[in-house]
């Protein structure tokens, strides 16, 4: 479990990140600025099965949504394309996808190990993804509903 | 007719006296008198006192209301009527009676003598189920059991919990003096000190571990936050103490201020000298219990129910007539710059997303005025944000007139109650519905907020999970600001709430080896004992033959040595970061531990995760697994043991029967001759609810042995350690605990290369596997 006290060996091949500047600071995370939410709007994980958020992408489809928009950050980029493309897939011929990559600005807290000193911050960036799948013909849609 | 007559000078023949000597006359009626004060004194006659009042002096039903009688006679009449061993009824008044507000509000305070009740205790009191706890009368569980949706509001929404029961200590002095004085009861291995230099500027909030006079790493006493104040020349600390510990830390400090002087003879350092005879000079310590109110705000949305709920004020004119402002240097309100802060951090969709632990204090409007008029969830603000704002704390942001003790009399004094704030909105509003936001007769109030990070460790937490926000409030204006934040969308919780939060966030919540925790464990045993001998015999699991010790209660210290082979006299859990950081590498590496010292008396915080099925409890053993177990687990039991007391139980239980059977007897025999009236009624004793009888103390030690004299090898694995907390986790979706397990054990896992434990429950056979972590902020 890598946590704020991992010893330098492990350290040694992420130091190019810059993740850990001071051997004084524990690098914590904070959560990442959000983009606008709402009922159509997935943030997709790695924790969360994979299964489930593309169940829960078909639903909200079928259920008559015109789009819905799938936000990917970091790591899971990749997922967010895989599952954009199962819809794409699943939805054949009625679903478009429309992809957008940006940067996002990531603050970390720096908190001091020793008394003398004060508490920072730094900024990371990391890349993200925003996809729009939206529904071209809403055939199935309406025998659904 | 002459013979009538007595006196001789009449015709009589007695001759009377020409003097009467006085002394004779009385003494020869002093029998008399005796007899005559006798009777007066104790009336012979079997009148009760009632009875002999004059006529118009009687009153109806008086033998039943002695209120009726005069106060002189009252006494006396109450012990005629025990005599007469009719109980003397005091009827209930009525309920009109009682809802009448002087008479409640004196029923009130007679409540909360024993416990101090909080101030929103009468909203609590409605809703929830209070318990009595640490001399609070604390609110435990919403009565609608709304169990899984107090985790959804902690986890989506907002969970707001009234925290008021932690009592500030004020520790007024030099920064020097009072590090010199912490250096002594805190340890650097444990994290920052109080004087760290990102506390001192009061930007943040720190929390420390207290531990007894010169004994770290035993005699830990608990966990405190504390938040520096400027106070002009000088410096305040204040420090929040959990309740269950305020004894312990009052008498800690006030013995370090006082007390000193014999220590400091010994001591060689003059310098070090002069600073310990000048604590006493040099720093004030006082307590405020139930002074300010603190609320907790658990969530994503908390922010976005703070945003809407408090409103700063921008005008230092609009203020300047409130009554508290008076004494108070106007300049250092910063009005302007807190409002600009609070505005730019508006749409901020988490409080995870801000500086962890800073501190904000803001000067905001009476929050009744901005109530919406249903109750709403809460919903964020959608603005871009700029992350310049999100990096550092602004300078003054921090400075709040809420530590200054003075205003506070003032602030609840020209309170509006709330039938007047209804009776003066009412009077002045020009549109029905409409209120006036700036309103001058409504003061402002101070407030202190304080930011709470949650998890920021992906690996163990999703990260922002349980951050929040800390809310801090003059005394008075606790319930104004508590329906203010329910009606903007916050859930409430209780005590329930902070303890589940606690499990899910895989902290330690009253740790054994403090006092606090002993007690809470002790009274949690009690209560699982007693439930447990509630059951029927046959409902009862049998501990022993599940081969379960000890399962009521964690029996530390002999775990410790039956690991170390020496006998243990205190425990400690470890809570040096670096080294709980290096165990960690340890596990995960599985390769062998460094030497610690005093590693035979030391716990370590583990957090249990479950690999596969099962579901952890409380008291659950940790086992070493043996070589094979971990791939045959599935079919791992423990085998069935005998239990060499059941003959026992039976035996005793056909003597007792016996026994029983006699008395029975004897009873009805005496009965019967009763109803004859050959013995006179003796009064029935009646038996009190108290003491179990020696027969029923004697079965349940045959039932569950007390005297446990080893607990390593009592089953057929080795045991390791015992949990102290476990149940499912909603945020994993996987059952996790909270446990402790002997240094010692944890090297001999090690020694074998593997890091999965197998975790038993209590009332069960079946083995289970479950990964380990160290839990690095106990």
């Amino acid at each position: 479990m890598a946590d704020e006290n991992i010893p330098q060996k492990k350290e040694e091949p992420k130091k190019k990140n810059n993740k850990r500047p001071n051997k004084n600071y524990a690098v914590k995370k904070r959560l990442p600025i959000r983009p606008v939410e709402g009922d159509n709007v997935i943030f997709i994980t790695k924790k969360t099965n994979f299964k489930a958020q593309l169940d829960k992408c078909c639903d909200l489809l079928t259920k008559g949504e015109k789009e819905i928009i799938l936000h990917g950050l970091g790591a899971a980029i990749q997922r967010c394309c895989n599952l954009a493309l199962q819809l794409e897939i699943l939805f054949s011929g009625t679903c478009q996808i429309e992809v957008n990559t940006g940067t996002v600005d990531l603050v970390d807290d720096l908190e001091p190990l020793t008394d003398d000193l004060d508490f920072g911050a730094q900024v990371r960036h990391s890349s993200s993804i925003h996809i729009r799948v939206f529904r071209t013909a809403m055939l199935g849609a309406n025998q659904n509903l | 007719m002459g013979s009538s007559e007595f006196d001789a000078t009449l015709g009589g023949d007695e001759h009377l006296p020409f003097s009467a000597n006085s002394l004779k006359f009385a003494a020869s009626r002093s029998i008399e008198i005796a007899a005559m004060t006798e009777s007066i004194l104790r009336p012979s006659k079997t009148k009760l006192i009632f009875q002999c009042l004059p006529v118009h002096m009687r009153r109806r039903v008086m033998s039943h209301n002695a209120k009726r009688l005069p106060i002189r006679h009252r006494v006396g009449h109450l012990e005629q009527l025990k005599k007469s061993g009719l109980p003397p009824k005091q009827k209930r008044p009525s309920r009109k009676y009682r809802r009448r507000p002087g008479n409640l509000l004196n029923e009130y305070t007679r409540r909360q003598r024993e416990n101090v009740w909080l101030e929103t205790h009468i909203w609590h009191a409605k809703r929830f189920h209070m318990i009595k706890r640490w001399r609070h009368s604390i609110a435990y569980a919403p009565c609608d059991k709304a169990f899984r949706a107090c985790y959804r509001a902690s986890s989506a929404h907002c969970l707001l919990q009234d925290i008021s029961y932690h009592i500030p200590i004020r520790l007024t002095g030099t920064v020097d003096v009072i590090k010199e004085m912490f250096s002594k009861i805190t340890n650097s291995g444990c994290g920052l000190g109080v004087c760290a230099k990102a506390y001192v500027d009061g930007k943040r909030e720190g929390s420390v571990h207290l531990f007894k006079l010169n004994s770290y790493p035993f005699g830990y006493i608990g966990k405190a936050t504390f938040i520096w104040h400027n106070d002009g020349s000088n410096k305040c600390l204040w420090l929040f103490i959990h309740p269950s510990q305020i004894e312990q830390i009052q008498s800690l400090l006030t013995d370090l201020l006082y007390n000193n002087t014999k220590e400091s003879s010994n001591e060689i350092a003059e310098k070090r000298r002069k600073l310990m005879n000048n604590y006493s000079e040099n720093i004030q310590m006082k307590l405020f219990p139930a002074t300010y109110n603190r609320f907790r705000l658990t969530g994503p949305k908390s922010h976005a129910v703070l945003t809407h709920s408090l409103k700063c004020i921008q005008d230092l004119e609009n203020i300047k007539n409130n009554k508290w402002m008076s004494d108070l240097n106007k300049s250092e309100l910063y009005l302007n710059q807190k409002e600009n802060y609070w505005q730019s951090i508006r749409s901020v969709s988490s409080p995870s997303q801000l500086p962890s632990k800073a501190v904000i204090g803001l000067v905001v409007k009476d929050p009744r005025l901005s109530r919406p008029k249903h109750r709403r969830k809460a919903v964020n603000y959608e603005r871009d944000i700029n992350v310049e704002c999100l990096l550092n704390i602004p300078q003054f942001i921090s400075t709040s007139p809420l530590w200054n003790t003075n205003i506070h009399d003032v602030i609840k004094k020209e309170r509006l109650s709330n039938a007047k704030f209804i009776e003066h909105v009412t009077k002045t509003q020009l549109v029905p519905g409409e209120i006036n936001e700036d309103d001058p007769a409504l003061q402002s109030v101070p407030v202190v907020l304080v930011q709470r990070p949650g998890s920021q460790d992906s690996n163990f937490k999703k990260i922002g999970y349980g951050s929040g926000w800390d809310i801090i409030l003059p005394p008075g204006y606790g319930l104004q600001f508590w329906q203010t934040f329910i009606m903007f969308g916050a859930r409430s919780g209780g005590l329930r709430e902070t303890e589940s939060l606690a499990h899910e966030m895989g902290e330690c919540y009253l740790p054994p080896d403090s006092d606090a925790g002993k007690e809470e464990e002790k009274r949690i045993s009690e209560e699982m004992k007693e439930k447990y001998f509630r059951l029927p015999p046959s409902k009862r699991v049998n501990y022993v033959k599940l081969a379960v010790v000890s399962p009521f209660i964690c029996p530390w210290k002999i775990l410790l040595k039956d690991w170390s082979n020496d006998p243990v006299d205190g425990f400690y859990i470890l809570r040096d970061k670096d080294l709980l950081s290096s165990l960690q590498d340890c596990i995960d590496q599985r390769k062998e531990l460094p030497a610690i010292q005093n590693s035979s008396m030391c716990l370590i915080p583990v957090y249990l995760k479950m690999v596969n099925k099962g579901n952890l409890k409380r008291n659950a053993l940790i086992c070493l697994p043996e070589r094979e177990d971990i791939q045959n687990v599935t079919s791992l039991f423990e085998p069935h043991h005998e239990d060499p007391n059941e003959t026992l139980r039976k035996i005793k239980r056909k003597q007792h029967k016996v026994i029983i059977k006699k008395l029975k007897r004897k009873t009805s025999k005496l009965k019967k001759r009763r109803e004859l009236g050959e013995i006179n009624s003796s009064k029935t004793k009646i038996r009190t609810k108290s003491e179990p009888s020696e027969y029923v103390k004697s079965m349940r030690e045959l039932w569950v042995p007390s005297d446990v004299k080893t607990v390593r090898r009592s089953c057929s694995r080795q045991i390791m350690g015992f949990l102290s907390q476990g149940a499912f986790s909603f945020s994993e979706s996987l059952s996790c605990g909270v446990g402790y397990i002997a240094f010692n054990a944890l090297d001999a896992l090690l020694k074998t290369k593997q890091n999965q434990v197998l975790v038993r429950n209590t009332s069960s056979r079946k083995y289970r596997l479950a990964n380990i972590n160290i839990i690095k902020l106990p």
